[in-house]
């Protein structure tokens, strides 16, 4: 009897440690997979809400329901691609049902923004005589706002983010070829934007000196 | 291949999306046609000015904390400090 009561101790002990250690397995994988995509998955968020503390709900969101689901997590897929979609699924049920036109833009929202929060990059401002080299951050910024959102949104995963196609196909759920095309004529369309930009602050295509 | 096709590779090119059949097309077709030449050195440049312009922005801290904290909420483990 004098026997019986430790060991019994001693399993429940086990027991209970490895289930902490199954739960520790967990939050540190999700900690190395999932954590260092907070920046991107911010700057999403904000491109989407157009609004600092909508993005933190959005991202606090996304990552309660990631770790809450991280199991569902395909191990070896693209951890980033994952959460994006999240946040994506996120935003579209709890901004888009109830909010404002999509597409429409408040350039005193990003005015302000711009002039609010720290740029983290640290400028590449090579000496180019190239006048699209010229345009400020918040016209590129302004132009990418003006178009469409479909096509807003696959340039800023490809670029931006540098997701594939795939991926991107994957997140927006349309096909691979839809992309493209979304692609090919968002750029068409923000070219011409960034020519009004650069034409109106008096830089000439022409200028090839 | 003529310009409507290749217009439509031009983004997938620029992005490196293309499978080797197309790339191949592609890459004929622009050496003949200084149009689309143009076009896919302009959607190159577009992409490029996208990467360079817009600002990432760095998560403020109070969010970091959150998120950590988020993550360590089920891990309490009182039979290790006892």
């Amino acid at each position: 009897m004098d026997k019986t009561d430790p060991t019994r101790q001693t399993k429940t002990r086990t027991k209970k440690e490895s289930l902490s250690r199954e739960e520790r397995q967990k939050q540190l994988e999700f900690q190395n997979e999932a954590v260092g995509h907070l920046n991107a998955l911010y700057n999403y968020a904000l491109h989407l809400t157009m609004n600092p503390s909508d993005a933190e709900d959005l991202v606090q969101e996304t990552y309660l329901k990631a770790y809450r689901f991280f199991n569902s997590f395909e191990r070896g897929t693209n951890c980033k691609a994952w959460l994006f979609k999240i946040l994506k699924n996120n935003y579209i049920n709890r901004f888009r049902k109830n909010s404002k036109e999509p597409g429409k833009v408040d350039y005193d929202l990003i005015k302000d923004f711009y002039h609010s929060i720290k740029d983290t990059r640290s400028d590449t401002s090579e000496a180019e005589s190239d006048y699209f080299h010229s345009l400020l951050h918040e016209e590129v910024y302004q132009a990418l706002h003006s178009l469409p959102e479909e096509f807003r949104e696959v340039i800023q995963l490809c670029d931006i983010e540098g997701f594939t196609y795939e991926e991107i196909a994957n997140m927006v759920e349309s096909p691979i070829g839809t992309v493209r095309s979304r692609l090919y004529r968002g750029r068409k369309l923000l070219r011409n934007q960034l020519e009004g930009y650069a034409k109106k602050y008096g830089f000439n295509n022409d200028n090839d000196q | 291949m003529n310009c409507k096709k290749a217009g439509v590779l031009i983004s997938a090119s620029v992005d490196g999306e293309l499978s080797a059949s197309e790339e191949q097309g592609f890459l004929l077709h622009l050496s003949e046609c200084k149009e689309c030449r143009v076009e896919f050195d302009d959607a190159k440049k577009t992409k490029l000015i996208i990467q360079e312009k817009i600002i990432q922005f760095k998560a403020p801290d109070a969010l970091i904390v959150a998120i950590m904290q988020l993550t360590s909420l089920n891990t309490k483990e009182p039979h290790l400090y006892e």
